[in-house]
């Protein structure tokens, strides 16, 4: 049982506020993970859980344990990096088996333990290999087989699938996803990639320098982003927003009219998902018309892009769907699918 | 066939082998030069009257009724006794190797995980003593030496050579700590190392080849040193290059001359291996922190 409760966790650098305030309970078994642009505070929040870096501030408590004072190899934790830290001189199975040979876990244990692990990633034709003879994503298992030979309370990722080339980031990604749900430990995982972290995690904490912005799950947080950040951050394409004023319930903007809002009079911005908004059948339900500023192929689908309410909007339509640039396009956005934001704070307006 | 743009034209290459062989002449002739002198009397080796008698060792047939003999190492090392100096040469050098070793991988190791803004001075400082010469210190430890009669001893002289050595083994050795990541020893640690287990596991084994390299840095030096042992030690407890010094300073006695040169090259010897088993871990310690500062 591990649950891990953070209490308005702080570190500061001198005058430099890296975390502020990081007040969450992860419960025992989440899948959490930590999202957010470089230098949002994500990894320092994680190093600061397993005793890398001390928190200025505030109270981290592991099971029912404050451990602040205790040492990283006290906290009962097993960490992933991102640049794996394997130990170059030992090979695959020493690598896996070296917590167990510090932590002194009966030796009679270990082959077994370790052969186990070793399967879990299928690593076991590579035990006798040096780390420098292996892949990056062999490499990343070996880093992975290590955090979970010794069955820890919790284990910490940051950023393991960084380092990998696509294709592999996919199939390690529902590794771990799979790792998680087989060995039921509670996990903490840090990443910048939003896909990552909407696959991943239960509960998705999104982080902006240093403080939290929206914690929910995955749904949540793509469905009802809690301001203009997050909608930007999440989702590919991110999410259109528009500047314009708001009134009795119709938003306007250069060369956009959206009626059947509700939201406070005044100035506000205006966001709407790319695959929610369609290309308008007739003059009746077009909401923008602008000339098309480009037209991209994705395969899937065709991504409109025009200039309208002082940015750049996309729209996906039909994958057949071919228009040229500079032709004036309709698209359709129902006032089902806006979001509302506060414009100067960002955060969400309706209820 | 090499492509015609790495061809190069004759005249360079002859030029570049002239160039090779008049280098080579010119470094290594000393060397082989005292070798060859070292099996001959000395009135052979510093004939005044014909030189050519050092080749061919006239008088040395002479006297012994061979070119060649033996009569220099034979009066060095048994004679006057320099296999003391051999003996007390290797307990210096272990023993200043061991010990700068120690203090330079702790300190280095600390040094290159610590964030604070005194490592740098600390080893700018480091640097600066490192650039004095070592006679400058020499001076300054002599009267308390005399007064606290530790004057001569090889201990004292140890741990002089290790002051000395301590600032370039430290700086060597922080930049080599420094390549390794510090992922390894956070990994360690979250593995379940102490901070000192992580060193003594994780980081040392990967360190191996700049610890060797290093150690045969402080070896060389300790091994070449003269101002300190010179200055520092007795007769009876000196090493051999003040022990070649002596010998050359009594050029009175007959021989003497060749004690020296018999005794030069058994110190060069030992060394001449050394460096032919190690010149890959030497010249990667000349580069280390070339282009690290």
């Amino acid at each position: 049982m591990a649950e891990i409760q953070l209490k308005n966790v702080s570190k500061r650098w001198g005058s430099f506020i890296g975390v502020d305030n990081f007040d969450l309970t992860i419960a025992d078994r989440e899948f959490l993970v930590l999202l957010g642009p470089s230098g949002c505070g994500k990894t320092t929040t994680m190093r600061m859980i397993a005793g890398l870096e001390e928190a200025t501030g505030g109270e981290i408590i592991i099971g029912d344990q404050v451990v602040n004072d205790l040492e990283p190899k006290d906290r009962d934790i097993a960490m992933v990096f991102q640049s794996y830290g394997l130990y170059p001189n030992m090979n695959v199975y020493e690598n896996i088996r070296f917590p167990l040979k510090v932590r002194k876990v009966d030796p009679a244990t270990h082959d077994e333990r370790v052969m186990r692990a070793a399967d879990m990633v299928e690593l076991r034709e590579f035990l006798h290999r040096k780390p420098a003879e292996l892949s990056g994503g062999q490499r990343q298992r070996v880093a992975l087989a290590r955090a979970i030979v010794r069955e820890p309370n919790v284990f910490l990722m940051d950023e393991p699938l960084s380092n990998l080339d696509a294709k592999l980031r996919v199939s390690t990604r529902a590794q771990i996803k799979n790792l998680q749900h087989e060995l039921k430990v509670t996990t903490i995982y840090v990443t910048h990639d939003q896909i990552e972290a909407m696959t991943l995690a239960d509960r998705v904490v999104v982080m902006q320098r240093g403080v939290i912005q929206q914690v929910g799950s995955p749904t949540e947080i793509y469905d009802r982003p809690a301001n203009t950040f997050v909608a930007a951050f999440i989702g590919s394409p991110a999410m259109n927003l528009m500047e314009g004023t708001l009134s009795g319930g119709v938003f306007t903007s250069d060369h956009v009219r959206i009626a059947g809002l509700t939201g406070p009079d005044g100035p506000i911005t205006l966001g709407f998902r790319a695959e929610d908004a369609a290309v308008a059948h007739d003059s009746t339900d077009t909401e923008i018309s602008a000339p098309v500023y480009t037209m991209e192929l994705l395969g899937d689908a065709t991504m409109i892009t025009v200039k309208a309410g002082g940015a750049l909007v996309s729209v996906k339509a039909n994958k057949d769907y071919r228009i040229e640039i500079d032709e004036t396009v309709g698209l359709h956005i129902p006032a089902e699918i806006c979001h509302l934001f506060h414009h100067e704070t960002g955060a969400r307006l309706d209820g | 066939m090499a492509a015609a743009a790495q061809r190069k034209p004759v005249s360079l290459k002859v030029a570049s082998l002239v160039f090779i062989v008049i280098w080579l002449m010119v470094a290594a002739f000393p060397f082989f030069w005292t070798l060859w002198g070292s099996f001959k009397v000395e009135l052979d080796f510093f004939s005044i009257a014909d030189w050519t008698n050092a080749l061919t060792g006239d008088l040395t047939k002479e006297t012994y009724g061979r070119p060649f003999t033996g009569a220099g190492y034979y009066g060095a090392w048994v004679q006057e006794e320099f296999w003391r100096a051999a003996l007390n040469t290797f307990i210096v050098c272990f023993f200043v190797v061991v010990t700068s070793l120690t203090i330079g991988t702790l300190g280095g190791y600390a040094l290159s995980r610590s964030g604070h803004n005194y490592v740098f001075w600390l080893l700018i400082a480091a640097l600066i003593f490192r650039a004095m010469p070592p006679i400058t210190l020499v001076s300054g430890y002599l009267p308390p030496f005399f007064q606290w009669n530790l004057w001569g001893y090889l201990p004292t002289a140890i741990i002089v050579l290790v002051a000395i050595n301590q600032p370039f083994t430290l700086w060597m050795l922080h930049s080599f700590f420094q390549k390794i990541p510090k992922d390894l020893d956070e990994s360690a640690k979250v593995d379940g190392c102490t901070q000192f287990q992580a060193f003594r596991f994780v980081i040392i084994p990967v360190m191996w080849p700049g610890v060797i390299t290093t150690g045969l840095f402080s070896f060389l030096l300790a091994y070449n040193d003269f101002a300190v042992t010179a200055m520092l030690l007795n007769e009876q407890n000196r090493t051999m290059v003040p022990k070649i010094a002596a010998f050359l300073g009594t050029t009175y006695t007959e021989g003497n001359v060749m004690f020296a040169v018999a005794a030069v090259v058994s110190a060069t010897v030992p060394l001449f291996l050394l460096v032919m088993v190690f010149q890959r871990q030497i010249v990667s310690g000349l580069t280390a922190g070339a282009v690290k500062g």
